[in-house]
């Protein structure tokens, strides 16, 4: 997995820690150790996403954390122009996008490390982890250097 | 299938814009009072009420009975976001059509306007989701808002199609331009491209003319059977068909963003009231962004997708368009109230209510839709001049 961004990084929202609940749990503790983990179902070896108790396709109740590759490609995304909350006016300009992983899935997400003028739909990303608080990190996807 | 047996006999709006002090409940019971007298009616003829009201309200149809004394045989609150006011008419035809209600009130209240100035909520309301999902997949990644969520399926449309900001301008303008004929409308100033595109940017593609406005208002109408309307004072516009279609994996599941749920809808209710897109004369979209309305002429085949852009430029939406679109100013233009306008908007041009100037020529068919709950659930009404 990707080493740790610095926190000085620009173009990236001031992120806050998310509220787990017991079925997402692993999910944020796999980002807390910088791997990104999405279940897959035992029976039909498909990825389901958010996280869940029953596998989205076949209804299988045997869905593992799996480490996936923190490979995709940008779906869409839309750069923030105005602040929703005070804390969040000096980061602009940033990027949400919709990421979709190799392996299926597509999570929301933000895009760094480039400027957000450059980011395209169908531009190859990689997952960057960001430690917002002891032990929590969130992901972040930037651009794929080849 | 449905018989095509009721229709829509009364319909009203409260007051519109900013209205301070206002509630929704209150705005709610002064539309369906205005409605139920536009029908005729007296409020002993009500025995159906199917009504939403803020998403923070439970149970909104039994504050609206205990406010206006009424009981009903069948009543609900609907949870399908902007979908839910058409959905309404549809719960409503259906109940009318199999005998368990004769007369059902459908209706929507927001007080929006009124609750952004109230002291704290501002800060409260933007700094945190209200649902705990969102909260936990959104809020950290600084994804506030309702804009972001239709500007990611713009941005993907914009990739996939070519179209461009100044498409979206064209909706914008186009329904602004019917808002200066409507004395209600918030927004009655014209509207131009270069106007639009200074607009203060909200996110990409999106500046403030893109987004939806904050209104105080509430909307109602009546449907009863089209045999009871035939005794009423206005010319009864009949549901002649509906659909509905709701992609409950999410927005972004598939191609939902660009090929919304207004596709399948449609052609569901084209195929209950056995009409063609050609056929329709007015269409009152669900337009919470400039982009929803270009997604939903495609989706509802007025065009082919991914020529809306360029169909709207040409001035499709006017009203001697190819499709007159939105004819009161609809959400951008006249207030944000849902959907619940549309409806309203539909109804009084089928009744052919305005003066030359704001009067679709010789409308005979409306499609009025609804969209929202997490922008996946839609429902579409064909209405017909009886
Ligand atoms: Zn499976």
């Amino acid at each position: 997995m990707s080493a740790p961004q610095p926190t000085t990084e620009p173009m990236r929202p001031r992120r806050v820690p998310p509220q787990p609940t017991p079925e997402s749990q692993p999910f944020w503790d796999g980002c807390a150790r910088h791997e990104l983990v999405v279940q897959r179902c035992s029976s039909c070896e498909r990825f389901s996403f958010p996280p869940t108790n029953r596998c989205q396709h076949c209804w299988s109740d045997d869905v593992v954390w799996t480490p996936v590759s923190g490979r995709g490609e940008v779906f869409t995304f839309t750069v923030y122009r105005r602040a929703y909350a005070a804390e969040l006016a000096d980061q602009l300009p940033y990027v949400v996008g919709i990421v979709e992983l190799d392996e299926g899935p597509r999570l929301i997400t933000n895009i760094v490390g480039c400027e957000p003028s450059r980011v395209r739909v169908g531009m190859p990303v990689d997952v960057v982890f960001d430690d917002v608080a002891d032990g929590v990190a969130l992901h972040a996807f930037r651009p794929r250097e080849e | 299938m449905y018989q095509r047996s009721a229709a829509i006999v009364g319909a009203a709006h409260s007051e519109l814009g900013e209205v301070p002090g206002s509630t929704g409940l209150g705005l709610m019971a002064d539309a369906a009072v205005a409605a139920v007298a536009d029908a005729g009616l007296k409020p002993s003829d009500i025995d159906g009420v199917v009504v939403r009201g803020p998403d923070d309200e439970y149970a909104f149809q039994q504050q609206l009975g205990e406010r206006l004394g009424l009981n009903a045989a069948f009543s609900t609150s609907l949870d399908n976001g902007g979908a839910s006011q058409t959905l309404a008419v549809i719960l409503a035809s259906l109940a009318i059509e199999a005998g368990l209600a004769t007369t059902v009130l459908c209706g929507y209240g927001r007080n929006s306007w009124t609750r952004t100035r109230q002291a704290g909520s501002r800060r409260a309301r933007m700094n945190q989701s209200t649902h705990n999902r969102a909260r936990e997949w959104r809020d950290s990644f600084g994804y506030f808002g309702e804009p972001a969520t239709h500007a990611l399926g713009a941005q993907r449309h914009m990739a996939m199609y070519g179209t461009t900001k100044e498409h979206l301008g064209h909706v914008a303008i186009s329904v602004r331009e019917h808002a200066t004929r409507n004395p209600h409308a918030q927004m009655q100033t014209p509207l131009t491209m270069e106007e639009y595109l200074a607009g203060r940017p909200v996110t990409d593609p999106f500046g403030v003319y893109d987004c939806s406005l904050r209104t105080d208002a509430a909307g109602a109408v009546v449907v009863t059977s089209l045999d009871r309307a035939r005794d009423l004072p206005h010319t009864p516009v009949v549901v002649r068909g509906f659909g509905s279609h709701n992609n409950l994996q999410g927005w972004t599941v598939d191609d939902h963003m660009v090929t919304t749920a207004a596709k399948q809808s449609g052609e569901r209710a084209y195929r209950i009231a056995d009409v063609t897109p050609a056929d329709i004369d007015t269409a009152q979209l669900y337009d919470c962004f400039t982009y929803m309305v270009l997604a939903q002429i495609e989706d509802y085949g007025f065009c082919e997708k991914g020529d809306g852009g360029e169909f709207i430029a040409g001035g499709a939406l006017a009203l001697d368009g190819a499709i007159p679109t939105n004819t009161s100013g609809g959400q951008l233009s006249e207030g944000h109230v849902e959907g619940m306008l549309q409806v309203v908007e539909g109804v009084r041009q089928l009744r052919h209510e305005y003066p030359e100037e704001r009067q679709v020529p010789d409308a005979r068919l409306a499609l009025v839709s609804g969209h929202g709950g997490n922008t996946v659930c839609h429902t579409t009404l064909i209405l017909e001049r009886g």
